[in-house]
């Protein structure tokens, strides 16, 4: 039972904080462009920080875009380096805007290699204001730093429990720097973030330039639905699973109680002789059951939060998923109720048998 | 008073024992005797309320036994009636002190009981803490003892209590259930064919069963 219960906790848990944080990740954008290749890709990298990116554009172009009548923001992010597997995210100060970021200490860069560092990423990596810190080239700690031109920690973000709290943010020039770009025509950005002035640009606006341009324009609503079907999918299976197990264990429950009272029946008979009702040997037979459950399903929802914790912490995947309000526990205590209900009329079938066993018979029988 | 009147039992259509009666008064004793397989232990699941009788009524203190739900004619026997089995039927993977405890818990009493001083009567003090597997067919048999005397039963039934004892632990036995019966002021119904027993404890009153039938 506390596998099953376990296995089903983790599923939910998973599967819940995934939408929400999906969710929550994306400030109402409604298009990301990038350069060509998996649109989902170049949605999970832009906005959710969780793969990589499709490859850079040209600044050029970008800003040929951001000046397109149909367009009410743009934001350009470029990626391309960390800190301690926290990604470094080149752009401007709309991005802030966009999230509706405030500061707990400090200011926004002012001018380039300062950088504002995400709520998580301060208490994880223990960065404060003025202090510098290096990037690492790529998205994940390989080890290999720009030491030579450190990043100092202008300001601290407040916790949004979003994406943001785990993001390095830096002005583009900043990127360009480090990597040393100069010349204005061979500037590149990742991917420009979109917000549409009018909704009807959803189907014409990404057309455009789809097909027009070398660059590729994916809505992030879109993309991420059908990831959530793909992965609901493997969700049913475990769930599946889940409820195989716990079918199992109710199985495992009724032939140990069974069992049980086969062993004792000399006893609980010995019992009635004594003067305990049948009524009380049937409550004692049920409580036993139903410890066993409740106790099982306890800990296996214990356990489950404790496998999905194991996995936000030591996952990098993980680590931007974070637990939003605790709507999920209505989900978890139904199931626990659900469990215990099913364990409930499967204990009355040993029950009955205690109620209805012939003491006289069973005492000579011994 | 326990009152029996007209139990008859019959196996497979097969009378086994017919038209007993019985009246005993408080603190009244009364020996069961006769021979091997007459039915005398049937009788005493019979008149302990663990078997129905074929016919016949069974009253103590003008409580009709029968005629009660079974699971108040359980809470009856717990509270009212001391048993003390010929093969003991004592939990084995119970301590000394358990059976007794499960036994006190049966009755739902609020009363505090003296362990030691119970265990001291039936010489188990010392042994408290042994499971019952361990013990000795006299120490079970003490046992057995202790436990149908420990909620103060006013009628105490007993099924050949010294049949497989020694002549010297059948009288410590004897003794000790005489004892126990007088302290509690119970009466006390003694089923044997051990012919021991009657130089043991003075009966006041005699159902020889094979002359019933």
């Amino acid at each position: 039972m506390i596998v099953g219960i376990t296995t089903i906790t983790v599923s939910v848990l998973v599967n819940q904080v995934t939408k929400e944080t999906f969710s929550k990740n994306n400030p109402g954008l409604d298009a990301v462009v990038g350069a060509k290749g998996s649109p989902l890709q170049l949605i999970l990298s832009s906005i959710h920080h969780i793969d990589i990116p499709t490859g850079n554009i040209s600044y050029q172009n970008a800003l040929k875009i951001i000046k397109h009548p149909a367009i009410k923001s743009a934001t350009p992010i470029s990626l391309g380096d960390n800190f301690q597997n926290f990604r470094i995210v080149g752009t401007n100060k709309s991005f802030l805007r966009l999230y509706k970021a405030d500061l707990i200490s400090g200011t926004t860069w002012s001018k380039p290699m300062q950088a504002v560092i995400g709520y998580n990423v301060s208490k994880i990596t223990k960065l404060k204001i003025n202090k510098f810190f290096v990037g690492s080239h790529g998205l994940i700690d390989t080890g290999d730093v720009h030491a030579e031109q450190p990043y100092k920690v202008v300001g601290v973000l407040k916790k949004t429990g979003t994406i943001l709290d785990n993001l390095i943010l830096t002005s583009l020039d900043s990127v360009w720097n480090l990597h040393s770009v100069t010349n204005k025509d061979k500037l590149e950005i990742t991917s420009l973030l979109l917000k549409y002035k009018n909704k009807t640009s959803s189907f014409s606006f990404p057309r455009l330039i789809n097909k027009g341009t070398n660059l590729q324009a994916a809505s992030p609503s879109f993309e991420i639905s059908k990831l959530l079907k793909l992965t609901g999918n493997a969700h049913r299976i475990v769930d599946y699973l889940s409820v195989l197990i716990i079918i199992l264990s109710f199985l495992g429950i009724l032939f140990t109680l069974l069992n049980n009272i086969n062993e004792r029946k000399y006893d609980l008979a010995i019992l009635r002789t004594l003067g305990f009702s049948r009524w009380k040997l049937f409550s004692i037979i049920l409580s036993e059951g139903m410890i066993i459950s409740i106790l099982g399903s306890t800990i296996g929802l214990i356990f489950g939060y404790i496998v999905y914790e194991s996995m936000y912490y030591f996952s990098i995947v993980g680590r931007s998923m974070e637990l939003g309000q605790l709507n999920f526990l209505n989900d978890l205590f139904l199931i626990w109720i659900i469990v215990n209900i099913i364990a409930f009329i499967t204990c009355l079938i040993p029950c009955i048998k205690v109620y209805k066993q012939n003491i006289r018979s069973i005492l000579l029988n011994s | 008073m326990f009152i029996c009147e007209d139990i008859s039992f019959d196996i497979d259509g097969q009378k086994l024992f017919s038209n007993i009666n019985l009246n005993l008064k408080p603190q009244k004793d009364l020996l069961i005797t006769g021979p091997s397989g007459i039915g005398k232990t049937t009788l005493l699941s019979i008149l302990c309320g663990i078997q129905k009788p074929t016919t016949g009524k069974i009253t103590y203190n003008s409580i009709d036994l029968y005629n009660l739900p079974e699971n108040k004619i359980d809470e009856f026997r717990g509270k009212n009636l001391g048993i003390v089995f010929q093969n003991f039927n004592l939990i084995n993977t119970f301590t000394v002190k358990q059976n007794i405890e499960i036994a006190l818990s049966a009755i739902d009493t609020k009363k505090s009981i003296p362990f030691f001083n119970l265990l001291d009567r039936v010489g188990l003090a010392n042994k408290s803490h042994i499971k019952v597997a361990n013990l000795s067919i006299g120490e079970k048999q003490r046992l057995a003892v202790a436990r149908a005397f420990v909620g103060d039963p006013k009628w105490v039934f007993c099924d050949e209590p010294t049949s497989s004892l020694d002549d010297k632990n059948a009288n410590i036995i004897a003794h000790l259930i005489k004892e126990e019966s007088l302290r509690c002021k119970a009466s006390l119904i003694l089923i044997t064919h051990d012919n021991r027993i009657q130089s043991l404890i003075n009966f006041s009153n005699i159902l020889k069963l094979g002359e019933e039938l």
